[in-house]
């Protein structure tokens, strides 16, 4: 008999009392049983669920249904305790689904304890093997749904590859339109070109063998005549030789991990196509991505910039990198700004640069991208049209530049002319003197008297005094003249010039003062000029671009006066101011001429747009200050004077915008 | 014509010009007057009678042809010449209507200048 340890619950109900000493009896069943009285047999049913045994007497079996429905369902056994004799209630008992019955008597104690001992041993053991089936049920139904559901197409084959079992999924791919697979082939089922593409009899011979199979892909078309491309397993499932094969559709993953790889070749071509440097560079300003352009513009073989640090390139030092530095740091984005980089060679290269930041899904910072251009071609034509545009405003000057010349030209011509005469004079005063000398060698006289008079005579006809002195004269007023030349040659040579690559600090003041002393010469007889300058610190810029835009702003205003004054005799005022205001410039442009339109005003910065007749201005004038200006960071603005006239108003700022004045 | 030596007024702007203009007139036997501005030249007018006058045309406020226009109201008798550079065209009208009776280039030929001078002068 099976020791019985751990705690044993026993239900007892005796409606008709206990005269026979069934509790007790009961009781001394051990220490490991508890028994639990019901009052009734309805409170027997509600207890008797889980009990290991129970016991009832005193009652008719009939009576008893609901207890042992309840103790049935429960796997409990009931073991009935019958008055000695009445074989009928012993039969009915049993009947009625008692495991056994013990009868009331003088050793019912001793049979009661053997009987509900080997009962309690059953009723665990029945409730055993129906936990087992449950979970054997359980394990089934697990497996049948999920050879049913699973998108992947399952199939047994025996050893000689014929179908014994497929799941739904397989026959879905591969069954219909025929049916029946069982015992066909696997050959007849699956496309040739599949099971050769994937080793799948190669693999379904390794693991027949007991060894293992890598898994492998399969490709083929499937019954609608699509591509696919099947994940292919197979595991031996017992001694008999059949075998698991279990083909999975992967056609979207590659078809996605193609679609991904083509996505990423598409932007590595679009990347390294662009026709502008691409970087990509990460907090530091470690270089993750560059593009051919980059590595053309940098001066380095693409493969060796990935981890240089773009610091090498971008100094910040000189204020070439301050924009990028800020991206950077701050996250700050800006599009089109000029700078240089400076090659490994010390080749310096000017540049339109935009950056961005790079920022994560989280928005913590990766780096910046920045693209730009090289801009030495285009800083090449813009200077040509610059420099073509400074020719023709030379040329708009030219009238006044030759009345310049022209006058100090007319003296000195005369003054030449006059000082040949002079030295002839000369020349005549010292050949009496020659004589004279002659007449003291000679030792008479007479001679020497009459030579004397004759020297006294001319040097009075002459006025050698005055002549001597008017020489000097004539020298010193010549020698002025052809000093006022070369100032305007020089003031126009300077003004021609054009600009290096970089900003210099420049006198703001210095080239206002000799682009006006240019235009002067022109307007000097129809225009009173005052200047206003304040002290002003170095400008970093362009110097001989300012000029031109200082040169467009005169010669404005110049015509603006011209416009009003006519052939009156009036003169027009200029007034040149300049100030400081915070870390900028302005300066100041206003004349008393006609004034803007104020239907004009908001085009006449547009390029191309004039209101001079044709052939007197190119509309370009202003176009081009606006450009210039807007190039240094800066901005002009028009406004007319509230009496008469206009006022055109240059701000500069002192550097560049990132940059230390 | 005045007796003794005739008078000459040489207007223009600029002082080196006029200097020079002495220079080569010293020895013509003219009485030579000057003016650096057109205000001083009509002064000078007002103030006695000239034979000739020589004026720029180019000057500030006031043009060498709006002085002459000016000068021969005031002297109507005065010959009038007109001095102008090779950048400055006058209409061939306006030096009728105002009856010029010679344009002197700038620079001059000395020796022109003197020839033209002399033609005024002479009966």
């Amino acid at each position: 008999m099976r020791e019985i340890t751990s705690l044993v619950r026993v239900v007892v109900a005796l409606p008709g009392g206990d005269p026979h000493g069934t509790l007790e009896a009961l009781e001394h069943l051990g220490p490991g049983v508890r028994v639990e009285t019901a009052a009734s047999l309805e409170a027997c049913a509600e207890v008797a669920r889980g009990a290991d045994l129970v016991v009832l007497g005193g009652c008719p079996a009939a009576s008893a249904g609901p207890v042992l429905a309840v103790a049935r369902e429960g796997g409990a056994p009931v073991v009935a305790v019958v008055e000695s004799g009445c074989g009928d209630a012993v039969v009915e008992w049993f009947r009625c689904g008692a495991a056994d019955c013990v009868v009331a008597g003088a050793d019912e104690s001793r049979a009661l304890a053997s009987v509900a001992f080997e009962q309690i041993r059953r009723g665990r053991e029945l409730r055993e093997r129906r936990s087992v089936e449950r979970r054997l049920r359980w394990l089934e139904n697990l497996n049948t749904t999920i050879v049913n559901e699973i998108p992947a197409a399952l199939a047994v084959v025996d050893a000689e590859r014929r179908l014994v079992v497929a799941n739904p999924a397989f026959e879905r791919a591969w069954g219909a339109p025929l049916e029946g697979l069982a015992g066909r082939l696997l050959d007849e089922v699956l496309p040739a070109d599949l099971l050769e593409s994937g080793g799948i009899h190669a693999m379904l011979d390794r693991v027949a063998a007991g060894r293992p199979a890598a898994p492998a892909v399969a490709r083929g078309v499937d019954r609608a005549g699509s591509p696919v491309a099947l994940d292919a397993r197979a595991q031996r499932l017992d001694e008999g030789g059949r075998l698991l094969l279990v083909l999975s559709d992967v056609t979207e993953r590659e078809s996605l991990a193609r679609r991904i790889a083509d996505l990423k070749r598409y932007n590595e071509n679009i990347i390294q196509n662009l026709n502008s440097a691409l970087l990509v560079v990460d907090v530091d300003g470690g270089i993750t991505v560059a593009n051919g352009m980059a590595a053309q513009i940098l001066g380095e073989p693409g493969a060796r910039l990935r981890g240089r640090s773009v610091w090498d390139w971008f100094s910040t030092a000189r204020g070439q990198g301050a924009l990028l530095a800020r991206t950077l740091a701050q996250g700050t984005r800006f599009r089109g700004a000029e700078t240089i980089l400076t090659r490994a060679d010390g080749t310096v290269v000017p540049i339109g640069i935009s950056c961005a930041p790079l920022q994560d899904a989280d928005g913590s910072r990766l780096g910046a991208v920045a693209i730009f251009q090289d801009l030495t071609e285009i800083n090449l034509l813009q200077r040509q049209v610059l420099q073509r545009e400074k020719m023709a405003s030379i040329g708009q000057l030219a009238a006044g530049v030759a009345h310049e010349i022209n006058n100090p030209m007319g003296f000195i011509h005369a003054n030449l002319s006059q000082m040949e005469e002079y030295l002839a004079d000369l020349r005549r005063v010292w050949d009496e003197v020659g004589i004279l000398r002659k007449a003291v060698g000679g030792d008479e006289a007479a001679e020497i008297r009459r030579a004397a008079d004759a020297l006294g005579a001319l040097v009075r006809e002459l006025d050698a005094e005055y002549v001597l002195t008017d020489f000097v004269k004539a020298i010193r007023e010549s020698q002025e003249g052809s000093e006022r030349i070369r100032h305007i040659v020089r003031d126009l040579r300077d003004f021609s010039r054009t600009d290096s690559d970089e900003r210099v600090p420049s006198d703001i003041n210095q080239c206002l003062d000799s682009t006006a002393n240019i235009v002067w010469s022109m307007m000097k007889h129809s225009v009173v000029l005052r200047k206003r300058y304040a002290d002003l610190p170095k400008v970093r810029c362009y110097p001989m671009q300012l000029k031109q835009v200082f040169m467009n702003l005169l010669v404005n205003a110049y015509q603006a006066i011209e416009e009003r004054v006519g052939q009156s005799g009036e003169r027009g005022e200029i007034e040149l101011v300049t100030e400081r205001r915070g870390d900028r410039v302005a300066v100041v442009v206003s004349d008393t001429g006609v004034g803007i339109p104020p239907d004009m005003l908001h085009r006449i910065f547009d390029p191309f747009f004039t209101t001079k007749e044709v052939g007197v201005g190119t509309g370009l004038g202003l176009s081009t200050c606006y450009n210039i200006v807007r190039k240094h960071g800066g901005t002009v603005r028009a406004s007319n004077r509230p009496g008469a006239g206009a006022t055109f108003e240059v701000i500069l700022p002192l550097a560049p915008e990132g940059e230390a004045a | 014509m005045s007796p003794g030596p005739a008078t000459l007024l040489l207007v223009d702007d600029e002082v080196r010009i006029l200097s020079a203009l002495r220079r080569v007139l010293r020895r013509e036997g003219y009485r030579l007057l000057t003016a650096e501005t057109p205000e001083q030249a009509l002064r000078i007018l007002d103030e006695q009678a000239v034979d000739v006058i020589v004026t720029d045309q180019k000057m500030p406020g006031m043009s060498g042809l709006q002085l002459l226009a000016e000068a021969a109201r005031r002297r109507p008798e005065a010959r009038r010449l007109l001095i102008t550079g090779w950048t400055e065209e006058v209409p061939r009208e306006q030096i009728e209507a105002l009856g010029i009776r010679a344009m002197i280039p700038k620079p001059w030929d000395d020796a022109e200048l003197k020839a033209t001078l002399r033609a005024q002068i002479s009966p």
